[in-house]
């Protein structure tokens, strides 16, 4: 009994220890990046470099907030990436509808070539989108940003979203149908709201990718104060020296709003990307 | 009818954003365009003949393989050993499993810069450490040769994209019926034997399926590279996506950036058929 106790304890210690080591790993670069932040712009350039701050200063982010175009940046990123959202989400809800209760020849076949688009490298596509854009005059704009996105955005929304309204049960919209509610109807009372984490997920995915998207951002925007986080904080990168301190301050306001929003939703965004792997 | 109605505007867009650009692609790689030659010049398949006999593409092919292959295996192994470590039951396990999810949800460019601060050869802590270490007798600008320059991105992009295969086998772990288990104890089997008998039987399509998404998303993947090195030094860490950038968008050659979009876009198809194949099979469609 006590030798199996013992062989417990040391298992129980051995788990510790690698998940120690595991979150070490995944946290260094973060905590790397938090102290150059709060580094006084000295310290920074100091050799060799420590890994914590010899004293902590919030002047990092004060030179940030004094930053002439920064706010733009973000507010372009948030502009940009709810649009693109919004859009997506609405356009892509019906079809994910169609695709996961309707029954109709080749919906398989059509499933699968949208879903294969997902898979299509952008770069195989930005030459002609860059083309089209510049001809019909809507490059350096944020609608041409929006268009592209739909690109990668539209595929992916199909598959959460269907793959969250077939986990609803059918019989529930059988029951509304049989009193007298039509499909539409169905779908508005009980689809809707049933599937409204689903939908949140979703939501939260597109937001996400579109606010990191960073190859059409770089190529189509040229003025400055029209561009997006991801390529405004290359600002801070001089020709000869770079703004350490600033960029990891911009880096960690970036960091953030996406890690709260998925903490909250982590359990529905994992249920949603996870599916189509576990289908056996 | 319906189902066709509510599909149609999802399918017309990416017929516009999507397939039409792709066929353009390929319309644009029998020509030939550059900035002292605005008007293209229809030259056939002639421009693929001169690809395929420079040094260039085959510098990108083998780049583009080595930085697939090195990164998906190692995200395999990472992602597979911590789904196996955070599945087991210890105190604070729905945090430290929320925790090992951050790399994956950090924008990209980000992740490329702090680790070019990494590695930055005087500021960079790598350096600190190997010196202090003593195994390096010198500090070293890793992202500024051709020998290092691949490699030190290759390993923030395993470290940027192992959580997405962590949250896959994860989720398969926790599908595996316990009583599978019960059953081999009770013949007697031990850990290991359970792992290569029961484990991994168990989550192998999903590990197929992974393996075949992380190879596609990685051979994709464009910010790291471009942000850490820009292909160079040289051009001795190009892959498709930052190369054709470079021919595009640096050098305005059209023509070229077509043909070497034309070439990835195969390369890759062979894998999201077998994708898509693999999904196929388990009537994911259905």
């Amino acid at each position: 009994m006590r030798a199996m106790k013992k062989k417990k304890l040391i298992r129980q210690s051995i788990i510790y220890i690698l998940v120690a080591l595991l979150l070490i790993f995944v946290l260094f670069p973060f905590a790397w990046m938090v102290s150059i932040a709060l580094k006084t712009p000295e310290e920074q350039f100091r050799v060799p470099p420590t890994l914590l701050p010899s004293h902590f200063t919030l002047q990092n982010f004060l030179t940030l907030s004094q930053h002439p175009v920064f706010i733009y940046f973000f507010l372009n990123s948030i502009l940009i990436a709810s649009t693109t959202t919004l859009l997506v989400v609405f356009v892509t809800i019906f079809c994910a509808y169609s695709f996961s209760r309707l029954k109709f020849p080749g919906r398989t076949s059509l499933l699968s070539i949208i879903i294969l688009t997902q898979l299509f490298p952008l770069a195989a596509i930005i030459v002609p989108i860059y083309i089209i854009m510049s001809r019909v005059g809507l490059i350096n704009t944020h609608f041409s940003l929006i268009i592209a996105y739909l690109s990668f955005t539209v595929p992916i929304s199909v598959w959460l979203l269907r793959g969250f309204i077939q986990g609803i049960p059918p019989e529930l919209e059988e029951a509304a149908m049989v009193d007298g509610c039509g499909r539409l109807q169905a779908f508005i009372k009980i689809i809707l709201p049933l599937s409204r984490p689903g939908i949140a997920a979703t939501a939260a995915y597109i937001f996400f990718v579109s606010w990191q998207e960073f190859m059409f951002a770089l190529t189509f925007i040229t003025d400055e104060y029209k561009r997006t986080l991801t390529v405004g904080i290359l600002d801070f990168v001089g020709q000869y020296t770079t703004d350490w301190g600033s960029l990891m301050a911009a880096s960690v306001c970036i960091c953030l709003p996406v890690f709260v929003l998925f903490l909250i939703l982590q359990k529905q965004l994992i249920t949603g990307l996870t599916r189509g792997a576990l289908k056996a | 009818m319906a189902g066709y109605g509510l599909i149609m505007p999802t399918l017309i867009l990416l017929g516009i954003i999507v397939f039409y650009p792709l066929i353009h692609t390929f319309y644009l790689s029998f020509f030939d365009t550059s900035l002292v030659l605005p008007k293209p010049e229809f030259i056939g398949l002639q421009g693929y003949g001169k690809i395929i006999k420079s040094k260039i593409l085959w510098i990108v092919i083998k780049n583009s393989f080595i930085w697939t292959v090195i990164v998906v295996i190692f995200q395999f192994i990472i992602g597979l050993a911590s789904a196996i470590l955070l599945n087991q039951k210890f105190k604070g396990r729905a945090l430290a499993r929320a925790i090992v999810i951050l790399p994956w949800v950090t924008p990209g460019v980000i992740v490329a810069m702090v680790w070019r601060l990494m590695y930055h050869p005087q500021l960079g802590l790598l350096n600190r450490f190997l010196f202090d270490l003593g195994l390096i007798k010198n500090y070293v600008a890793w992202l500024g040769y051709p020998n290092t320059a691949l490699y030190a991105v290759i390993i923030s992009a395993i470290w940027k994209g192992f959580p997405f295969s962590t949250i896959m086998y994860l989720a398969a772990l926790q599908t595996v019926p316990q009583e599978l288990y019960e059953a081999a104890n009770l013949d007697g089997a031990n850990r290991w034997q359970n792992f290569f008998r029961i484990t991994i039987p168990q989550i192998m399509p999903v590990i197929r399926v992974t393996l075949l998404l992380t190879s596609i998303l990685t051979f994709n993947y464009f910010e790291l590279m471009y942000v850490m090195t820009k292909g160079g030094p040289g051009k001795s860490s190009h892959i498709f996506p930052t190369y054709i950038y470079q021919i595009a968008f640096v050098q305005f050659r059209f023509g070229p950036a077509s043909r070497y979009a034309v070439i990835s876009f195969l390369l890759l198809l062979i894998f999201a058929l077998i994708y898509i194949g693999e999904l196929h099979k388990r009537k994911v469609f259905e």
